[in-house]
């Protein structure tokens, strides 16, 4: 019997920021199904915003209405402000630990200009900051290794809840296909996105849903799934990313007429608008046949910028264009097309990373959620760039209060071990001995597809309702697909396949929540209504499994300092 | 046709490791990890490996394609084809295999966890940010590049014969605290990088930087510890010592005094080190290899004396 | 063919035989070396363990000199043409340190252009004009001999600095082999390192080096080992009597420079190029290619 204090599922930045506000007095785990130098998190490439005011005057109120705005007034302000608030002393706490940040003539740490934001408070290591900040922190574990056990390559299957409270999770050990139940007094979910349900997704492959369906399976709804946000500038037919520091640096997007449309569509912030706004001009302009050559990609063109401030500032983004498509942005434009990037939805939590079911405002006791899996909401309909990061660290350091204070006072519960582990191995069982006749990578292939077709930049009632159809029809199939490798050690295959079917739920929760948001707001947009409706569509959607399929509730959005109004840029 | 050599290894059917050959047609612009992929995911879904984030900054990929570490999301099928159209794939080297190309990173690891790889500060932090001017950030510029994706370590060619070897991964790790301005440990780190096992057991062989898919190149890394720790005075060790006597020779006479070298590199008190030495020497000697005892300098050397002068040596 | 030659200072000392089988290669192709007499060490890139930039400001000094004399610089050992070639990177990779570096050779007469080019010789001799000139002057084709390269790291890595076409699977010198008569032996260690940069600080794990390079030669059916590097020569002939105690092996294989090689297809003898003066006995040369 494995028993953790606090057991934090996801070791990237929010996991080990938890982490370290657990470890000073209370045993923590941190189970992560790669290892942490691994996560996500390190793909990031632009910023961490903060209303430091080293590069211009700047403020935290300035940077609470960019976001609301940004999030096309979906945010819940409460939490906005207390996050944006807390921004300053978390990046200073992180450049403390050691965190290595690009810096001004003068030695402060430098801010740059991003999408949405009114100021440059974009914090940032060359275009690597996610990679910074994640190996910042990763140092800390390392340097408190006493106090947190790391369990390197362990995949996360279920919550144990019992009664509204939750006592754990199963698990089991990659490398040798053990598994094991860990009690715990209480558990946080750091698990990430889900952008690997879309063809053209920047996203890892780990970034499958696994934690946002273990909530979901145990009865907690998933709020705002519609709201996905499309990067603009993603690697053209890899969907690899180039950050959007290229733009913040001064980088234009060109259509095939070789002209910088963005002032159709944002004239004052033009390449600088939030990415939901880019993106939608970017697919317009390629619907319209005025994408490069006539085909479905943008140049993004940053030659005027000159060798030396490439190579000091986007280093890392001028790599990938040689390495993965042979183009140096130094002397050609980059091709690039929306990609599915960031997931606004998730687990349900308050402002201080408690899991709450928000229709009947009932927490669940012992159950905490930090970062992208998490949604509070802060971030609202979209996400302004370089608030992720920021996100991440600070719900991280919230959610392990939250959790210490938590299990301080708490104890371990009963849980029914063999009950639990024999679940999961009837579900190996189950994979192993299926009727074989279906190729899983068919169906991935046909899921992420039919999402980026149907349930993309643009969407509309009838594409969204064969999408759910093709979805189901996907759900079934699945059911008969062939597996290869039956072993215990290692059994990636098997990995994969438990991975698709979280993908596959979450998919047709994606496209169900976009079916019944009949209005356009932030990354969510519907060509058949083009309009926000702050009269009827003014909450959030929290999304429910129940026996008899999906059932949307809703929750309202706590407005404080700014009324929704119009939001152009 | 391209042609995937892949060394297979499933400890659960046989205890020993055996290739097999995947063809497929690869289209253009396919990365090593795309074919990796598609062996898996249509022709046989029990190959095991290593990948995330498919942009080259996760570090998960790293194997050996045609006896070389690589990145494999990074690099493309058709720059690694031999001259067969083929590319073997082995798992990394120097670490041992747990299942096909997946192997066991714990050593890696440990290693790094070695070097004291978080900032040492005993003083307090100041209200705001610390400061560092960017030249003092371009002093860790490329090594803060590291993705732990383990490519040096594979190919280390001292930790194929010494596993004592901290190897380049960690080395590169440490030098990005010993140059970091912030750190207040840089003497203890060079004490103990400068110890068997650390800075002094490269042996320049250039892999590392040959094999990093990062600007971070461990060995220049492992160099500038070196000059810290022989400024920092880190000098009583036998790497330490040749550096001094080698720098010291051609200060004198613009060229290697090979027979004052060997003695000053094992420091002329230590005669268990000078004892080492022995058989070498009367080898040497016997076949008229010694170098003349009377050592002449080069010509002009005054104009080199100058040059050393000038940069305070 | 006109070079200034980099002796390099082992060259001249504990493999004294590779300087007088150089002059003697020189003389049968027919190519004219001059001496660079005035050049300093070049580091072995031990001295930028210590001073970086003192490194490459003698090292643009030996630059400086082969510009004014009008020549490229030809280097006989792999250590020097690496750490030269690093040093050539590093001033012309930036303006402003090249300009740094100028100034401190300045009062000494001494300007670098960046116009100088640095080859090992087995780079001028796998050249189409060195080859022309291996075909012509060969006397004595070295037939039945089973010739293992070794090249040394400095001269492969990192790539972009190395004068080879492919670094990672070079040719050159096993072409050099063929042209000569000779068979050549691959084998995988022939691109590894001899462990020489270590022999004082880890003993063991530099003769453990060598050591299998040897091993990995002998059982790939070579007669002996040819290197460009006397720094490579030292630790695989002058240590081997150790490496043999350390792995309870006796190969005896002998390691020849490349410009033994070279010379003796010229028609030299074995002792003009003071092979009597290895570790490891090269008898099997005096029998093969007797005194001519």
């Amino acid at each position: 019997m494995i028993k953790h204090d606090v057991v934090i599922i996801g070791a990237g930045l929010a996991g080990m920021r938890a982490a370290l506000e657990v470890c000073k007095d209370l045993d923590v785990a941190v189970l992560t199904k790669v290892y942490p130098s691994r996560s996500h998190s390190g793909a990031a490439q632009g910023g961490i915003a903060a209303a430091l005011g080293n590069s211009e005057p700047d403020s935290w109120e300035e940077h609470m209405f960019d976001t609301v705005k940004g999030g096309d007034f979906l945010s819940d302000q409460d939490a906005v402000e207390e996050y944006v608030r807390a921004a300053p002393r978390i990046i200073y706490e992180l450049e403390h630990m050691g965190c290595i940040f690009s810096r001004t003539p003068d030695g402060k740490i430098a801010q740059r200009k991003f999408g949405g934001h009114s100021k440059p408070r974009a914090c940032f290591c060359a275009d690597r900051t996610g990679h910074a900040i994640l190996h910042a922190l990763h140092e800390q574990l390392m340097k408190n290794a006493k106090t947190v056990k790391i369990y390197n390559e362990w995949y996360m299957h279920s919550l144990v809840v019992d009664d509204g409270q939750c006592n754990g999770v199963v698990v089991s050990n990659i490398q040798d296909g053990s598994v094991e139940v860990i009690h715990a007094k209480s558990v946080i979910f750091c698990t990430g996105g889900y952008g690997r349900v879309y063809k053209i997704t920047s996203n890892a492959f780990a970034s499958t849903a696994d934690g946002v369906m273990a909530a979901l399976d145990a009865g907690i709804p998933l709020q705002d799934p519609e709201f996905v946000q499309f990067h603009p500038s993603g690697l053209y037919r890899q969907g690899i990313l180039f950050s959007e520091a290229a733009r913040g640096e001064g980088g234009y997007l060109l259509n095939g007429a070789g002209e910088r449309f963005m002032e159709k569509y944002a004239p004052s912030r033009m390449e600088l608008a939030p990415r939901d706004i880019v993106s939608r001009a970017e697919q317009s302009e390629m619907d319209a046949g005025r994408g490069v050559n006539g085909e479905g990609y943008i140049y993004l063109d940053l030659r005027h910028l000159g060798e030396a401030r490439i190579m000091e500032r986007l280093p890392q983004i001028r790599q990938l264009g040689i390495d993965f498509i042979g183009v140096d942005c130094i002397k050609d434009p980059l091709p690039i097309q929306p990609t599915a990037h960031y997931s606004m939805g998730g687990i349900p939590t308050d402002k201080f990373g408690q899991v709450t079911i928000k229709d009947t405002n009932t927490p669940v006791k012992g159950f905490f959620a930090a970062g992208e899996c998490a949604c509070v909401s802060v971030h609202g309909g979209n996400r302004l760039g370089t608030n992720s990061l920021l996100e991440a660290v600070v719900f991280g350091e919230r959610a392990g209060k939250s959790a210490y204070e938590y299990a301080k006072n708490a104890d371990f519960a009963t849980v029914n071990e063999a009950q639990e582990k024999t679940r999961i191995l009837e579900k190996f069982e189950d994979i192993f001995q299926r009727d074989g006749t279906e190729s899983y990578n068919d169906i991935r292939n046909e899921m992420k597809e039919v999402m980026m077709s149907h349930c993309g930049v643009f969407r509309d009632k009838q594409r969204l309702e064969i999408c759910i159809k093709t979805l189901k029809g996907l759900q079934e199939r699945f059911k008969k697909g062939k597996v290869t490798d039956k072993g215990k050690v290692f059994n990636s295959e098997l990995y994969e396949i438990l991975e698709l079917g979280n993908m596959l739920r979450m998919a047709e929760i994606i496209a169900t929540g976009a079916l019944n948001r009949k209005e356009s707001r932030g990354g969510h947009y519907r060509t058949d209504f083009p309009k926000r409706d702050d009269v009827n569509f003014l909450k959030h959607t929290l999304m429910y499994k129940t026996d008899e399929g999906l059932e949307i509730k809703y929750s309202p959005v706590v407005i404080t300092k700014h009324q929704p109004a119009e939001r152009t840029y | 046709m391209a042609t995937f050599k892949i060394k297979r290894f499933n400890p659960e059917k046989q205890p020993e490791p055996y290739m097999e050959d995947f063809e497929y047609d690869v289209p253009d612009g396919a990365t090593l990890l795309d074919c990796m992929n598609t062996i898996k995911w249509t022709m046989d879904g029990s190959l095991t490996y290593r990948m995330s984030c498919r942009s080259a900054i996760c570090g998960s990929c790293a194997v050996k394609a045609n006896g070389h570490a690589v990145l494999a999301c990074q690099r493309q099928a058709e720059h690694l084809y031999d001259e067969n159209e083929t590319i073997k794939l082995e798992p990394l080297g120097n670490m041992k295999p747990i299942k096909d190309l997946v192997v066991d990173f714990t050593p890696f690891w440990d290693k790094i966890d070695k070097v004291k790889p978080y900032l040492e500060t005993s003083s307090k932090p100041p209200e705001k940010e610390r400061t560092q001017s960017p030249e003092e950030f371009r002093l860790i510029d490329d090594t803060s590049t590291c993705i732990m994706c383990g490519a040096c370590y594979s190919d280390c060619h001292v930790l194929e014969v010494d596993d004592n070897f901290l190897g380049p991964a960690a080395l590169a790790k440490a030098q990005r605290f010993v140059s970091d301005s912030r750190d207040e440990a840089t003497l203890e780190r060079v004490k103990n990088l400068s110890e068997y096992g650390g800075i002094w057991d490269c042996t320049h062989c250039g892999e590392c930087v040959e094999r990093c898919p990062k600007p971070a190149r461990p060995f220049y890394r492992i160099k500038e510890i070196m000059t810290v720790a022989l400024e920092k005075g880190v000098h009583n060790n036998d790497g330490a010592r040749h550096a001094l006597a080698f720098t010291s020779s051609v200060k004198h006479s613009g060229r290697l005094n090979e027979n004052f070298l060997p003695l000053l590199s094992k420091g002329i008190f230590n005669i268990k080190g000078l004892l080492e030495l022995v058989p070498i020497g009367i080898r040497m000697l016997l076949k008229g290899k010694i170098p003349p005892i009377f050592h002449k300098s080069v010509e002009d050397v005054d104009d080199i004396k100058r040059i050393f002068k000038k940069l305070n040596q | 063919m006109k070079f200034a030659l980099f002796t390099g200072c082992v060259s001249k000392g504990a493999t004294r035989e590779l300087m007088a089988s150089t002059t003697k290669a020189a003389e049968g192709l027919g190519i004219d070396f001059v001496e660079m007499k005035a050049a300093a060490c070049c580091g072995a890139g031990v001295i930028s363990e210590q001073n970086p930039m003192l490194a490459d400001a003698l090292n643009a000094r030996t630059f400086a000199i082969a510009e004014k004399q009008g020549l490229d610089i030809v280097t006989i050992c792999s250590t020097c043409q690496g750490v030269l070639k690093k040093s050539e990177c590093n001033i012309k990779g930036d303006a402003e340190y090249q300009k740094k570096i100028n100034h401190l050779l300045q009062e000494g007469g001494h300007q670098y252009d960046g116009t100088t080019k640095i080859k090992h010789f087995s780079n001028i001799l796998a050249s189409d004009e060195g080859k022309a000139l291996l075909k012509e002057k060969i006397t004595r084709p070295l037939t039945g001999l089973k010739a293992a390269a070794f090249y040394g790291c400095y001269v492969l890595r990192p790539s972009e600095l190395s004068e080879y076409d492919d670094p990672d699977n070079p040719t050159e010198m096993e072409d050099l082999f063929e042209l000569m008569g000779a068979t050549p032996v691959y084998y995988p260690s022939r691109i590894k390192c001899c462990g020489f940069p270590i022999v004082m600080m880890n003993k063991k794990a530099s003769l453990e080096m060598a050591g299998n390079a040897l091993v990995d030669a002998v059982e790939s059916g070579a007669d002996c080992v040819v290197t460009g590097c006397p720094l490579c020569h030292l630790n695989l002939d002058s240590y081997q009597p150790e490496i043999e105690k350390m792995i309870s092996k006796k190969y005896s294989i002998p390691i020849l420079h490349l410009p033994q090689l070279v010379a003796l297809s010229l028609g030299y003898s074995p002792k003009e190029l003071l092979m009597d003066k290895h570790i490891v006995s090269t008898r099997i040369f005096q029998k093969m290619f007797p005194s001519s």
